[in-house]
Protein backbone atom coordinates (compact mmCIF):
# COMPACT_ATOMS: atom_id res chain seq x y z
CA UNK A 1 0.00 0.00 0.00
CA UNK A 2 1.06 3.56 -0.83
CA UNK A 3 0.07 6.63 0.72
CA UNK A 4 0.68 10.11 -0.43
CA UNK A 5 0.54 12.62 2.85
CA UNK A 6 0.05 16.61 2.25
CA UNK A 7 0.55 19.36 4.85
CA UNK A 8 0.17 22.35 4.29
CA UNK A 9 -1.60 23.65 7.75
CA UNK A 10 1.18 26.33 8.11
CA UNK A 11 4.18 27.82 7.10
CA UNK A 12 5.36 24.78 5.94
CA UNK A 13 4.54 23.15 2.38
CA UNK A 14 5.30 19.11 3.22
CA UNK A 15 4.48 16.17 1.34
CA UNK A 16 5.52 12.55 2.46
CA UNK A 17 5.16 9.20 0.75
CA UNK A 18 4.73 6.18 2.93
CA UNK A 19 5.37 2.88 0.47
CA UNK A 20 4.02 -0.28 2.60
CA UNK A 21 5.37 0.26 6.34
CA UNK A 22 8.15 2.40 5.40
CA UNK A 23 8.58 6.03 5.06
CA UNK A 24 9.80 6.66 1.32
CA UNK A 25 10.38 10.33 1.24
CA UNK A 26 9.24 13.48 3.57
CA UNK A 27 9.98 16.65 1.92
CA UNK A 28 9.62 19.93 3.90
CA UNK A 29 9.43 23.07 2.03
CA UNK A 30 12.04 25.16 4.05
CA UNK A 31 14.95 22.42 3.47
CA UNK A 32 13.89 22.18 -0.93
CA UNK A 33 13.73 25.75 -0.83
CA UNK A 34 17.15 26.14 0.95
CA UNK A 35 18.89 23.10 -1.10
CA UNK A 36 17.03 24.18 -4.42
CA UNK A 37 16.54 28.28 -4.56
CA UNK A 38 19.99 29.24 -1.97
CA UNK A 39 18.16 29.78 1.35
CA UNK A 40 15.24 31.34 0.22
CA UNK A 41 12.87 31.75 2.85
CA UNK A 42 8.96 31.16 1.78
CA UNK A 43 6.68 34.19 2.34
CA UNK A 44 3.97 33.75 5.07
CA UNK A 45 1.34 32.73 2.84
CA UNK A 46 -0.66 30.48 0.53
CA UNK A 47 0.49 31.45 -2.97
CA UNK A 48 4.10 29.68 -1.50
CA UNK A 49 2.17 26.77 -0.89
CA UNK A 50 0.60 26.93 -4.07
CA UNK A 51 3.65 27.72 -5.63
CA UNK A 52 5.72 24.79 -4.22
CA UNK A 53 3.53 22.01 -3.69
CA UNK A 54 3.35 20.44 -7.64
CA UNK A 55 7.68 20.55 -7.66
CA UNK A 56 7.67 19.10 -4.21
CA UNK A 57 5.19 16.27 -5.04
CA UNK A 58 6.74 15.66 -7.83
CA UNK A 59 10.36 15.25 -6.16
CA UNK A 60 8.61 13.18 -3.63
CA UNK A 61 7.30 10.47 -6.07
CA UNK A 62 10.82 10.43 -7.88
CA UNK A 63 12.41 10.00 -4.20
CA UNK A 64 10.13 7.07 -3.78
CA UNK A 65 10.82 5.61 -7.51
CA UNK A 66 6.94 5.52 -7.90
CA UNK A 67 4.25 6.92 -10.45
CA UNK A 68 1.16 9.02 -9.36
CA UNK A 69 -0.80 6.08 -10.22
CA UNK A 70 1.11 3.45 -7.97
CA UNK A 71 -0.34 5.38 -5.39
CA UNK A 72 -3.23 4.21 -3.18
CA UNK A 73 -4.36 6.72 -0.72
CA UNK A 74 -4.06 10.18 -0.91
CA UNK A 75 -3.86 11.80 2.12
CA UNK A 76 -3.78 16.04 2.87
CA UNK A 77 -4.55 17.79 6.33
CA UNK A 78 -7.91 19.19 6.77
CA UNK A 79 -7.59 21.18 9.83
CA UNK A 80 -6.92 23.07 12.13
CA UNK A 81 -4.60 25.43 10.60
CA UNK A 82 -4.58 28.81 8.53
CA UNK A 83 -7.56 28.01 6.18
CA UNK A 84 -6.33 29.86 2.76
CA UNK A 85 -2.94 27.32 3.37
CA UNK A 86 -4.87 24.26 4.04
CA UNK A 87 -7.55 25.04 1.49
CA UNK A 88 -4.04 24.51 -1.35
CA UNK A 89 -3.62 21.26 -0.17
CA UNK A 90 -6.36 19.92 0.81
CA UNK A 91 -8.40 21.12 -2.69
CA UNK A 92 -5.03 19.60 -4.31
CA UNK A 93 -5.27 16.37 -2.63
CA UNK A 94 -8.76 15.86 -3.27
CA UNK A 95 -8.06 16.84 -6.87
CA UNK A 96 -5.38 14.53 -7.33
CA UNK A 97 -7.67 12.02 -5.75
CA UNK A 98 -10.59 12.60 -8.07
CA UNK A 99 -8.59 12.58 -11.72
CA UNK A 100 -6.42 9.31 -10.32
CA UNK A 101 -9.63 7.56 -8.84
CA UNK A 102 -8.35 6.58 -5.72
CA UNK A 103 -9.31 6.85 -2.24
CA UNK A 104 -9.16 10.20 0.11
CA UNK A 105 -8.45 10.46 3.54
CA UNK A 106 -8.73 13.85 5.91
CA UNK A 107 -6.26 13.83 8.25
CA UNK A 108 -6.20 16.08 11.41
CA UNK A 109 -3.22 17.99 11.87
CA UNK A 110 -2.67 17.11 15.70
CA UNK A 111 -3.81 13.59 15.48
CA UNK A 112 -0.74 13.46 12.76
CA UNK A 113 1.59 14.90 15.30
CA UNK A 114 -0.23 12.69 17.93
CA UNK A 115 1.21 9.24 16.04
CA UNK A 116 4.16 11.06 14.89
CA UNK A 117 6.01 8.72 17.36
CA UNK A 118 5.03 5.54 15.74
CA UNK A 119 7.68 7.20 12.51
CA UNK A 120 10.82 6.10 15.18
CA UNK A 121 11.83 2.79 15.83
CA UNK A 122 10.73 2.57 19.47
CA UNK A 123 7.24 3.28 18.93
CA UNK A 124 4.89 4.42 21.83
CA UNK A 125 2.64 1.60 23.33
CA UNK A 126 -0.89 1.75 23.87
CA UNK A 127 -2.22 3.49 25.88
CA UNK A 128 -0.22 6.18 26.12
CA UNK A 129 -0.28 9.71 27.39
CA UNK A 130 1.09 12.32 24.77
CA UNK A 131 1.98 16.20 25.11
CA UNK A 132 1.32 17.84 21.77
CA UNK A 133 3.79 21.35 22.59
CA UNK A 134 4.73 23.56 19.13
CA UNK A 135 4.47 27.03 18.18
CA UNK A 136 0.47 26.93 17.46
CA UNK A 137 -1.13 24.55 20.42
CA UNK A 138 -0.36 22.44 23.48
CA UNK A 139 -2.23 19.70 24.73
CA UNK A 140 -2.21 16.93 26.94
CA UNK A 141 -4.07 13.80 25.97
CA UNK A 142 -4.96 10.21 27.14
CA UNK A 143 -4.61 7.94 23.70
CA UNK A 144 -6.09 4.28 23.69
CA UNK A 145 -5.42 3.31 19.97
CA UNK A 146 -5.79 4.65 16.73
CA UNK A 147 -9.17 5.44 17.14
CA UNK A 148 -9.37 6.80 20.88
CA UNK A 149 -8.04 9.53 21.76
CA UNK A 150 -9.30 11.75 24.83
CA UNK A 151 -8.41 15.47 25.18
CA UNK A 152 -7.38 15.88 28.91
CA UNK A 153 -6.66 19.88 28.65
CA UNK A 154 -4.87 22.36 26.59
CA UNK A 155 -3.87 26.16 26.81
CA UNK A 156 -5.97 28.49 27.69
CA UNK A 157 -4.28 31.49 25.99
CA UNK A 158 -0.49 31.18 24.40
CA UNK A 159 0.76 27.75 23.03
CA UNK A 160 4.25 27.04 24.50
CA UNK A 161 5.99 27.49 21.50
CA UNK A 162 4.71 30.54 21.37
CA UNK A 163 5.70 31.44 24.64
CA UNK A 164 9.20 30.73 23.47
CA UNK A 165 9.07 32.96 20.25
CA UNK A 166 7.75 35.90 22.25
CA UNK A 167 10.03 36.04 25.16
CA UNK A 168 12.83 35.59 23.18
CA UNK A 169 11.95 38.48 20.95
CA UNK A 170 11.55 40.48 23.83
CA UNK A 171 15.22 39.90 25.81
CA UNK A 172 16.70 40.38 22.27
CA UNK A 173 17.41 36.92 21.40
CA UNK A 174 15.13 36.47 18.23
CA UNK A 175 13.59 34.22 15.59
CA UNK A 176 13.43 30.91 16.22
CA UNK A 177 12.63 31.28 19.78
CA UNK A 178 12.92 27.89 20.92
CA UNK A 179 16.69 27.28 20.28
CA UNK A 180 17.96 30.22 20.65
CA UNK A 181 16.37 30.11 23.87
CA UNK A 182 17.66 26.97 24.81
CA UNK A 183 21.33 27.88 23.46
CA UNK A 184 21.15 31.10 26.21
CA UNK A 185 19.90 29.05 28.82
CA UNK A 186 22.67 26.43 28.93
CA UNK A 187 24.85 29.73 29.70
CA UNK A 188 22.12 30.88 32.23
CA UNK A 189 20.93 29.92 36.19
CA UNK A 190 18.03 28.95 36.11
CA UNK A 191 17.20 29.84 39.62
CA UNK A 192 18.12 33.33 39.42
CA UNK A 193 14.74 34.52 38.53
CA UNK A 194 11.12 33.09 40.13
CA UNK A 195 9.14 33.33 37.05
CA UNK A 196 5.22 32.07 38.36
CA UNK A 197 4.29 28.81 36.68
CA UNK A 198 -0.08 29.42 36.34
CA UNK A 199 -2.06 27.50 38.83
CA UNK A 200 -5.58 26.89 37.09
CA UNK A 201 -8.68 25.36 37.91
CA UNK A 202 -8.52 22.56 35.29
CA UNK A 203 -5.74 20.27 36.70
CA UNK A 204 -4.33 19.65 32.92
CA UNK A 205 -4.79 22.99 31.02
CA UNK A 206 -1.88 25.45 30.96
CA UNK A 207 -1.06 28.89 30.29
CA UNK A 208 2.05 30.68 29.29
CA UNK A 209 0.44 34.38 28.75
CA UNK A 210 1.28 35.24 32.39
CA UNK A 211 4.60 33.94 32.36
CA UNK A 212 5.54 36.05 28.85
CA UNK A 213 3.80 38.84 30.62
CA UNK A 214 6.30 38.25 34.07
CA UNK A 215 9.59 37.94 31.78
CA UNK A 216 8.02 41.73 30.40
CA UNK A 217 7.54 43.14 33.49
CA UNK A 218 11.55 41.88 34.74
CA UNK A 219 12.84 43.53 31.77
CA UNK A 220 11.15 46.76 32.49
CA UNK A 221 12.06 46.49 35.77
CA UNK A 222 16.15 46.55 35.40
CA UNK A 223 15.65 49.51 33.00
CA UNK A 224 14.78 47.70 29.62
CA UNK A 225 16.88 45.22 27.58
CA UNK A 226 19.44 47.65 26.96
CA UNK A 227 20.27 47.58 30.91
CA UNK A 228 20.42 44.15 30.65
CA UNK A 229 23.80 42.67 30.32
CA UNK A 230 24.59 39.39 28.50
CA UNK A 231 25.03 36.93 31.59
CA UNK A 232 21.66 38.36 32.88
CA UNK A 233 19.98 37.50 29.66
CA UNK A 234 21.81 34.20 29.86
CA UNK A 235 19.92 33.76 33.76
CA UNK A 236 16.43 35.24 32.03
CA UNK A 237 16.22 32.94 29.30
CA UNK A 238 17.18 29.53 31.48
CA UNK A 239 14.57 30.73 34.14
CA UNK A 240 11.71 31.59 31.73
CA UNK A 241 12.57 27.94 30.28
CA UNK A 242 12.56 26.22 32.97
CA UNK A 243 9.64 27.82 34.32
CA UNK A 244 8.11 26.62 31.39
CA UNK A 245 8.97 23.10 30.87
CA UNK A 246 8.40 22.86 34.82
CA UNK A 247 4.70 23.22 33.74
CA UNK A 248 4.72 21.08 31.00
CA UNK A 249 5.93 18.38 33.11
CA UNK A 250 3.89 19.14 36.13
CA UNK A 251 0.99 18.54 34.33
CA UNK A 252 2.55 15.32 32.35
CA UNK A 253 3.22 13.82 35.72
CA UNK A 254 -0.29 14.70 37.05
CA UNK A 255 -1.80 12.38 33.70
CA UNK A 256 0.65 9.77 34.24
CA UNK A 257 -0.11 9.64 37.65
CA UNK A 258 -3.78 9.15 37.10
CA UNK A 259 -3.70 7.29 33.89
CA UNK A 260 -2.87 3.48 33.84
CA UNK A 261 -0.68 3.98 30.59
CA UNK A 262 2.06 2.02 29.42
CA UNK A 263 4.17 5.14 27.42
CA UNK A 264 4.75 8.78 27.02
CA UNK A 265 4.94 10.30 23.88
CA UNK A 266 6.15 14.05 23.50
CA UNK A 267 5.60 15.54 20.10
CA UNK A 268 5.79 18.74 18.15
CA UNK A 269 8.27 21.14 17.73
CA UNK A 270 8.51 22.03 21.44
CA UNK A 271 9.52 18.47 21.96
CA UNK A 272 12.82 19.35 20.39
CA UNK A 273 14.01 21.26 23.50
CA UNK A 274 16.79 19.30 25.52
CA UNK A 275 15.51 20.51 29.18
CA UNK A 276 12.38 19.02 28.32
CA UNK A 277 13.40 15.76 26.95
CA UNK A 278 15.95 15.55 30.55
CA UNK A 279 12.76 16.22 32.43
CA UNK A 280 10.81 13.64 30.89
CA UNK A 281 13.26 10.55 30.96
CA UNK A 282 13.46 11.49 34.55
CA UNK A 283 10.11 10.89 34.96
CA UNK A 284 9.32 8.04 32.78
CA UNK A 285 12.03 6.17 34.21
CA UNK A 286 10.47 6.77 37.56
CA UNK A 287 7.60 5.77 36.66
CA UNK A 288 8.83 3.08 34.72
CA UNK A 289 7.67 3.67 31.20
CA UNK A 290 8.54 4.00 27.92
CA UNK A 291 9.15 8.04 26.35
CA UNK A 292 9.21 8.40 22.92
CA UNK A 293 10.09 11.69 21.22
CA UNK A 294 10.12 11.76 17.52
CA UNK A 295 13.29 12.88 16.02
CA UNK A 296 13.23 16.56 14.64
CA UNK A 297 12.65 16.01 10.91
CA UNK A 298 8.83 14.52 12.90
CA UNK A 299 8.56 17.18 15.70
CA UNK A 300 8.09 20.16 13.33
CA UNK A 301 5.44 20.60 10.84
CA UNK A 302 5.67 17.43 7.89
CA UNK A 303 3.80 14.89 6.02
CA UNK A 304 5.46 12.02 7.52
CA UNK A 305 3.29 12.12 9.60
CA UNK A 306 -0.23 12.76 7.82
CA UNK A 307 0.30 10.00 5.26
CA UNK A 308 0.89 7.59 8.41
CA UNK A 309 -2.66 8.88 10.33
CA UNK A 310 -4.01 8.77 6.71
CA UNK A 311 -2.78 4.66 6.81
CA UNK A 312 -4.11 4.39 10.66
CA UNK A 313 -7.13 5.83 9.73
CA UNK A 314 -7.94 3.45 6.16
CA UNK A 315 -6.46 0.73 8.22
CA UNK A 316 -9.56 1.52 10.73
CA UNK A 317 -12.08 1.56 7.65
CA UNK A 318 -12.05 5.02 7.88
CA UNK A 319 -11.73 7.26 4.21
CA UNK A 320 -13.55 10.44 3.60
CA UNK A 321 -15.45 11.97 0.65
CA UNK A 322 -14.79 14.71 -1.90
CA UNK A 323 -16.67 16.96 -0.34
CA UNK A 324 -14.94 17.31 3.12
CA UNK A 325 -13.60 20.58 4.15
CA UNK A 326 -11.10 22.41 6.25
CA UNK A 327 -11.32 23.38 9.28
CA UNK A 328 -9.42 26.36 10.85
CA UNK A 329 -9.90 25.52 14.88
CA UNK A 330 -9.59 22.73 16.57
CA UNK A 331 -13.36 22.38 17.88
CA UNK A 332 -13.71 20.45 21.24
CA UNK A 333 -15.40 17.33 19.12
CA UNK A 334 -13.17 17.06 16.53
CA UNK A 335 -10.64 14.11 17.67
CA UNK A 336 -12.25 10.59 17.49
CA UNK A 337 -14.11 9.24 19.87
CA UNK A 338 -14.27 12.14 21.61
CA UNK B 1 -21.07 53.37 26.57
CA UNK B 2 -20.45 56.63 24.47
CA UNK B 3 -17.06 57.00 22.20
CA UNK B 4 -14.19 57.80 22.82
CA UNK B 5 -14.18 56.90 26.49
CA UNK B 6 -11.72 55.47 29.04
CA UNK B 7 -12.04 52.45 31.79
CA UNK B 8 -9.51 51.30 34.56
CA UNK B 9 -9.76 47.49 35.35
CA UNK B 10 -7.64 46.53 38.56
CA UNK B 11 -8.57 42.72 38.86
CA UNK B 12 -9.50 40.38 36.06
CA UNK B 13 -12.89 40.24 37.12
CA UNK B 14 -13.13 43.82 36.05
CA UNK B 15 -11.90 43.46 32.97
CA UNK B 16 -14.60 40.58 32.18
CA UNK B 17 -17.03 43.58 33.21
CA UNK B 18 -15.59 46.20 30.80
CA UNK B 19 -15.11 43.45 28.18
CA UNK B 20 -19.21 42.79 28.69
CA UNK B 21 -19.99 46.24 28.67
CA UNK B 22 -18.14 46.65 25.09
CA UNK B 23 -19.68 43.59 24.02
CA UNK B 24 -23.12 45.10 24.20
CA UNK B 25 -22.54 47.74 21.68
CA UNK B 26 -21.37 45.10 19.04
CA UNK B 27 -23.13 44.26 16.31
CA UNK B 28 -22.76 41.30 13.57
CA UNK B 29 -20.39 43.45 10.63
CA UNK B 30 -18.42 45.03 13.24
CA UNK B 31 -14.79 44.96 13.25
CA UNK B 32 -12.38 45.77 16.60
CA UNK B 33 -8.91 46.63 16.46
CA UNK B 34 -7.12 45.89 20.03
CA UNK B 35 -3.51 47.31 19.92
CA UNK B 36 -1.19 47.76 23.13
CA UNK B 37 1.87 46.11 24.20
CA UNK B 38 3.05 42.22 24.63
CA UNK B 39 1.29 41.49 27.44
CA UNK B 40 -1.21 44.32 28.45
CA UNK B 41 -4.52 41.68 27.90
CA UNK B 42 -5.01 42.11 24.13
CA UNK B 43 -5.85 37.97 24.14
CA UNK B 44 -7.48 37.86 27.33
CA UNK B 45 -9.63 40.80 26.53
CA UNK B 46 -10.89 39.28 23.38
CA UNK B 47 -11.53 35.87 25.44
CA UNK B 48 -13.49 37.72 28.14
CA UNK B 49 -15.93 38.54 25.20
CA UNK B 50 -16.22 35.39 23.59
CA UNK B 51 -16.96 34.05 26.87
CA UNK B 52 -19.53 36.24 27.72
CA UNK B 53 -20.84 35.15 23.85
CA UNK B 54 -20.56 31.41 24.98
CA UNK B 55 -17.51 30.70 23.41
CA UNK B 56 -14.87 29.10 25.59
CA UNK B 57 -12.15 28.04 23.50
CA UNK B 58 -10.74 31.76 22.31
CA UNK B 59 -7.27 31.46 22.33
CA UNK B 60 -4.06 33.29 21.04
CA UNK B 61 -4.15 33.11 17.38
CA UNK B 62 -0.33 34.61 17.07
CA UNK B 63 0.70 31.12 15.02
CA UNK B 64 -2.08 30.50 13.30
CA UNK B 65 -2.77 34.32 12.17
CA UNK B 66 -7.20 33.92 12.07
CA UNK B 67 -9.10 31.76 14.78
CA UNK B 68 -12.77 31.38 14.11
CA UNK B 69 -15.23 30.83 16.09
CA UNK B 70 -19.07 29.93 16.54
CA UNK B 71 -20.77 30.92 19.68
CA UNK B 72 -24.81 29.55 19.81
CA UNK B 73 -26.70 32.33 18.96
CA UNK B 74 -25.27 32.03 15.51
CA UNK B 75 -22.90 34.68 15.73
CA UNK B 76 -20.04 34.20 13.65
CA UNK B 77 -16.18 35.59 15.04
CA UNK B 78 -12.85 35.85 13.68
CA UNK B 79 -10.08 36.76 16.13
CA UNK B 80 -6.81 38.10 14.19
CA UNK B 81 -3.39 38.35 15.17
CA UNK B 82 -1.13 40.52 12.63
CA UNK B 83 2.04 40.30 15.05
CA UNK B 84 3.52 37.57 13.11
CA UNK B 85 2.76 39.28 9.73
CA UNK B 86 5.91 41.11 7.77
CA UNK B 87 4.21 42.31 4.93
CA UNK B 88 0.78 43.37 3.76
CA UNK B 89 0.82 40.93 0.65
CA UNK B 90 0.62 38.06 3.18
CA UNK B 91 -2.68 39.44 4.76
CA UNK B 92 -4.67 40.28 1.05
CA UNK B 93 -3.31 36.36 0.44
CA UNK B 94 -4.66 35.33 3.52
CA UNK B 95 -7.96 36.34 2.25
CA UNK B 96 -8.66 39.44 5.10
CA UNK B 97 -11.08 41.29 2.51
CA UNK B 98 -12.61 38.22 2.88
CA UNK B 99 -13.38 38.16 6.03
CA UNK B 100 -13.75 41.95 6.76
CA UNK B 101 -16.43 41.59 3.94
CA UNK B 102 -18.27 38.91 6.02
CA UNK B 103 -21.68 40.93 7.36
CA UNK B 104 -22.68 38.33 10.07
CA UNK B 105 -19.47 38.05 11.77
CA UNK B 106 -17.52 40.21 14.40
CA UNK B 107 -14.34 40.30 13.48
CA UNK B 108 -11.19 41.52 15.90
CA UNK B 109 -7.65 41.89 15.26
CA UNK B 110 -4.94 41.93 17.58
CA UNK B 111 -2.37 44.26 16.57
CA UNK B 112 -3.77 46.29 14.00
CA UNK B 113 -2.06 48.82 14.25
CA UNK B 114 1.29 47.15 12.54
CA UNK B 115 -0.79 47.78 9.28
CA UNK B 116 -3.17 50.73 9.34
CA UNK B 117 -3.46 50.60 5.76
CA UNK B 118 -5.77 47.66 5.62
CA UNK B 119 -8.38 48.60 8.33
CA UNK B 120 -11.56 49.51 7.04
CA UNK B 121 -12.48 52.84 8.13
CA UNK B 122 -15.17 51.53 9.86
CA UNK B 123 -14.08 50.34 12.93
CA UNK B 124 -13.73 50.26 17.02
CA UNK B 125 -10.48 50.67 18.50
CA UNK B 126 -9.21 49.60 21.76
CA UNK B 127 -6.19 50.66 22.76
CA UNK B 128 -4.58 48.78 26.51
CA UNK B 129 -1.83 50.26 28.48
CA UNK B 130 -0.30 48.77 31.50
CA UNK B 131 -0.85 51.17 34.34
CA UNK B 132 0.70 48.48 36.81
CA UNK B 133 1.31 45.31 37.85
CA UNK B 134 -2.51 44.73 37.45
CA UNK B 135 -4.18 47.81 36.86
CA UNK B 136 -5.49 48.23 32.89
CA UNK B 137 -6.39 51.30 31.39
CA UNK B 138 -8.99 50.67 28.04
CA UNK B 139 -9.74 53.24 25.30
CA UNK B 140 -12.44 53.04 23.41
CA UNK B 141 -12.74 54.90 19.77
CA UNK B 142 -15.43 54.78 17.57
CA UNK B 143 -14.54 55.61 14.24
CA UNK B 144 -17.38 55.92 11.25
Amino acid sequence: MIILGIETSCDETSVAVVKNDSLAANLISSQYFHKNYGGVVPELSSRAHLQIINPLVKSALEKSSIQLDDIDIISATAGPGLIGALLVGLTYAKGLSLSLNKKFVAVNHIEGHIFSGFLMKEKPEFPFICLVVSGGHTLLLLVKSFTEIYKLGSTVDDAAGEAFDKVSKLIGLGYPGGPKIQKAAEKGDPNRINFPIAELKEPYNFSFSGLKTAVLRYVQQQGGIQKIDEQHIFDIAASFQSAVIKALIQKLKKAIGNFDVKSVSIVGGVAANSLLKEKAEQLSSKYNLKLVIPSLEFCGDNAAMIAFRAKTLFENGITHDLNYKPYPSLDENSFLSL
Amino acid sequence: MNFPCERISHSEEETKLIAEEFLSVLKPGDVVVLNGDLGTGKTFFIKKITEALGITKANSPTFAIVNEYESGQDTRIYHFDFYRINKVAELHDIGLEDYLADDEAITFIEWGELFPEVLPHKRYEIKIEEVSNEQRKFRFNKFT
